[in-house]
């Protein structure tokens, strides 16, 4: 069963354009003019229960928006959308009760009541009893690891602390699909690594479905399976990380420390992408040339060391947006 | 259904509750927030003794009519902004963009809305009304319609509020025009209704419903007439029906917005 069906959705908002400078604030007085941006353009995928998915793209490209509609925020321009075969324009409450969501730039905690009162709140907007929800803040405090600030006014944690807090906050009612929109933003890396172990071990325990949104690469790499990559509203990549790393990485790096400097001829399929003494960084295109015959063609006894690596997810990542932004 | 009215209950009770809590985080800007604005209301009262010393009678209201008047006005002002201040703010919510996680929330969006921020002064407004209304005319049957109008002249002004402010989903700035309009109605609501006359009197019973919230309640007090007092029921529900059809329907055309928000 899909956990997230979207058919056909697309979302349009109106803009107010102005010219510059007073003339123009005046002329938008007496004649206004819009202008309608497409932000969501007829997309459709579905996600399965348990699965987690990455859902990216650059600034602007949809993604808020779409999470914004499968949330109950926003309402679609047209086309249909069921989150856990409940339609959000028509049963926003139903909903409700069954996702949880974060948005990383924006709070929902109380900040001058310590996260223990948030989360009796958030169990009250959840209809849960008192006892449930102390019986679920006991859970999440061991598996979040909140004793040490649990009696804290939030105002008074750090960063880390508080998107820990906003994660259990929207977990206090067991969701079965939760949705991240860069829940990782602005977290240093050990922080960062912490939350992406909770995502991840929720997504095992309790067979959440997880829809995230992120520009952190380490997010998408080591919590998803599946990339629906969107730009200009609409999708341009919709596969697994295997088959990303497959189609896209049939180009090595590959950097040598040499025992004599050398200078480089120009070689089919070889990029020197750096050279600076006895060192040289190396893009090997695997379709053209072999990675054994780039090691022979380098001179395989001159070598001193040698690291082969793939391109990192990043670089294709932005390869892909490149590609889409130049064929639009 | 008893038992989600029950649970939406408890959470604007817990949501008030909290509010309260935070503007007591600082103990000495709350006191001196209600008390201050008690004072800033006293002021009024001499002005109207030394009206009153001129003349017998105002727009057909006595001096502890015209106090009563005020008393009701700083009550059903006041009992609105502790309660219900976001409906006051509710056109920068819907223009910034700020409704997300209310409506991520399986409760009701406009309730959760309107009472997730208190204004501490206004408890003085509370206060003061009922000082006034105790000093210059008490009865015990006139304190229990005190304060039902009390109620239901909150409720009115908080409907008014949500109403013009809901017109933001569909004007930029629609805040100005709201804001006004409120501001309107909390002006009028000082003065005897006697001194206003015609179309006047047309607007501020019905289109800007200070008469409901004020004239009238005042006029049962003075002299019980159980068709008034239907009149401003009516009223009331008329209005609430009409607040939440309207922003409802304009929730629909709602933008959101990624501006960075912190619930503070």
């Amino acid at each position: 069963m899909y956990a997230i069906e979207v058919n056909g959705l697309s979302k349009n908002f109106k803009v107010k354009i102005k010219e510059k400078g007073f003339k123009g604030s005046l002329k938008s007085i007496i004649k206004p003019e819009y202008k309608t941006i497409r932000a969501v353009d007829n997309i459709s995928f579905a996600v399965e229960e348990g699965e987690i998915l990455a859902f990216i793209g650059p600034n602007g490209a949809g993604k808020s928006t779409t999470i914004k509609m499968l949330t109950g925020i926003l309402y679609p321009q047209s086309g249909g959308v069921s989150v856990l075969g409940i339609d959000p324009t028509k049963k926003r409450k139903q909903l409700a009760y069954n996702i949880g969501t974060v948005f990383g730039q924006k709070e929902q905690l109380w900040t001058h009541l310590t996260p223990y009162d948030n989360f009796k709140f958030f169990g009250a907007i959840y209809d849960l009893s008192a006892k449930e929800v102390e019986f679920r803040i006991d859970e999440l405090r061991t598996t979040f690891e909140l004793d040490e600030f649990i009696n804290i006014p939030v105002r008074n944690l750090s960063l880390g602390q508080r998107i820990r807090c906003e994660i259990v906050a929207s977990l206090i009612h067991k969701p079965k699909v939760l949705f991240l929109d860069e829940p990782t933003i602005g977290l240093d890396p050990v922080v960062k690594e912490n939350v992406r172990k909770l995502i991840k071990q929720m997504n095992k325990e309790l067979n959440t479905t997880i829809f995230l949104t992120s520009h952190d690469i380490g997010d998408i790499e080591k919590l998803c399976k599946r990339i629906i990559i969107v730009n200009q509203g609409q999708i341009v990549l919709d596969d697994s990380m295997e088959n990303i790393k497959y189609h896209y990485l049939n180009k090595k790096i590959v950097e040598i420390k040499l025992k004599e400097e050398v200078e480089w001829p120009v070689e089919e399929g070889i990029t020197i992408i750096k050279s600076k003494g006895c060192n040289a960084k190396l893009e090997v295109d695997t379709t053209v040339k072999k990675i054994s015959d780039a090691i022979k063609w380098i001179d395989a006894d001159n070598i001193e060391d040698i690291t082969i690596s793939n391109v990192p997810l990043e670089k294709i990542i932005t390869e892909i947006y490149k590609n889409v932004e130049m064929r639009t | 259904m008893l038992m989600a009215a029950k649970n939406q209950f408890r959470v604007c009770f817990l949501s008030i509750k909290y509010n309260i809590m935070r503007e007591m985080i600082n103990k000495v800007t709350f006191l001196t927030n209600i008390f201050f604005m008690m004072l800033n209301n006293g002021t009024f009262i001499v002005q109207w003794l030394l009206l009153f010393q001129i003349k017998e009678d105002i727009g057909g209201y006595t001096l502890d009519q015209v106090m009563l008047l005020w008393g009701l006005a700083a009550c059903t002002y006041g009992l609105s902004h502790v309660l219900f201040q976001k409906a006051f703010e509710l056109p920068e919510l819907i223009i910034n963009g700020k409704l997300d996680s209310f409506l991520v929330q399986p409760k009701n969006v406009l309730l959760s809305v309107i009472t997730s921020a208190t204004n501490s002064s206004a408890i003085g407004d509370v206060l003061y009304g009922f000082v006034i209304m105790c000093v210059f005319s008490f009865s015990f049957g006139r304190l229990g319609l005190f304060i039902l109008f009390s109620i239901t002249g909150a409720i009115i002004i908080t409907a008014f509020s949500v109403l013009v402010g809901s017109l933001s989903f569909w004007i930029v700035r629609g805040e100005m025009f709201g804001t006004n309009l409120t501001n309107i109605l909390i002006s009028f609501a000082t003065y005897p209704d006697g001194i206003f006359k015609g179309a006047v009197k047309f607007i501020l019973y019905i289109l800007i419903p200070v008469g409901m919230t004020n004239y009238l309640p005042v006029h049962i007090m003075t002299n019980f007439n159980p068709l008034f007092m239907l009149t401003v029921l009516g009223y009331m529900v008329m209005l609430v029906i009409v607040a939440l059809y309207v922003f409802y329907k304009g929730l629909k055309r709602y933008s959101s917005s990624s501006l960075m928000v912190a619930r503070m």
